[in-house]
């Protein structure tokens, strides 16, 4: 929407993660989903937010590299996880 | 409750927090605006209100203009209106819209919560080339264009005007920008001589 920017105008938001039910996860999944980070190589859907302008939007980027592979606004998130 | 009614006091006006700092004013000259007039809408219903009233909505990051108001479109339901010149319309468009019962967005308080300074004077396009990270050049960055970005180190609004450039940033920060502007003034100025 902005443009390419200084990092320093972005704020991390972590990883999109699947939204659990709690009534029908078992508890071990559910305390899984609670309190362990996932940490693995690869490719990762993040949220971002520009500061200046309020924009959430999500970020693919590579674990491995620190690369950021492509952005996209959060109407286009079908299909992700 | 006369309070209510009683003009704001911005941090640079007589009784502000701010009372005192000094405005550069030579190669590169700092305005203050904070006072003037201007409403800001957001939230959901925000765009579709402005439409309903007639005012013809520019893209985001785009400035369109209303009856003399100019119109910043700062997001999709995040728009901005900046009297000057036309503080009748204005009025007129903000007690409309205080008065409708039906969905509307909600008031960004950007009258209140937005500092709102002009950069002018001859040196003013370098001056900006040290406080802001985009190429803002008139072949980059035209009069209808709005940069969402960071100026002196802050999340800023900025965008061309006739003598310069405008710039909104949170009033609490308004000394420091006066300072900030100071200290790139007297930088410029030096360059020069």
């Amino acid at each position: 929407m902005n443009g390419p920017r200084n990092i320093d105008e972005f704020q991390s938001f972590g990883p999109v993660r699947e939204t659990l039910d709690p009534a029908v996860t078992a508890d071990a999944d559910w305390s899984r989903h609670l309190f362990r980070a996932e940490n693995r190589k690869g490719v990762v859907v993040e949220w971002w937010r520009h500061v200046p302008s309020n924009y959430f939007f999500l970020a693919e980027r590579d674990l491995v590299s620190n690369e950021i592979i492509r952005t996209f606004d959060a109407s286009q998130r079908s299909g992700q996880s | 409750m006369a309070g209510l009614d009683a003009m704001p006091v911005f941090p640079i006006m007589q009784g502000g927090a701010a009372q005192g700092t000094m405005l550069p004013s030579g190669t590169v000259a700092l305005t203050d605006l904070t006072a003037t007039p201007r409403f800001g809408l957001k939230g959901g219903g925000s765009a579709a209100w402005l439409t309903a009233y007639g005012v013809s909505l520019p893209a985001i990051n785009r400035i369109g203009s209303h009856r003399g108001l100019r119109v910043l479109r700062l997001g999709n339901e995040d728009i901005l209106l900046l009297g000057e010149s036309a503080d009748e319309a204005l009025a007129e468009l903000r007690s409309a819209w205080e008065n409708d019962t039906g969905p509307k967005g909600y008031s960004s308080w950007r009258d209140e919560g937005w500092a709102w300074m002009r950069l002018s004077g001859p040196a003013v396009a370098e001056a900006m080339s040290r406080l802001c990270a985009l190429d803002l050049r008139a072949n980059k960055f035209s009069a209808e264009d709005i940069a969402q970005t960071r100026v002196g180190h802050i999340e800023a609004v900025t965008f061309r005007t006739p003598a310069g450039f405008d710039v909104l940033f949170d009033v609490t920060a308004s000394a420091y920008f006066a300072r900030t502007i100071e200290a790139v003034a007297r930088h410029c100025t030096q360059h020069q001589a």
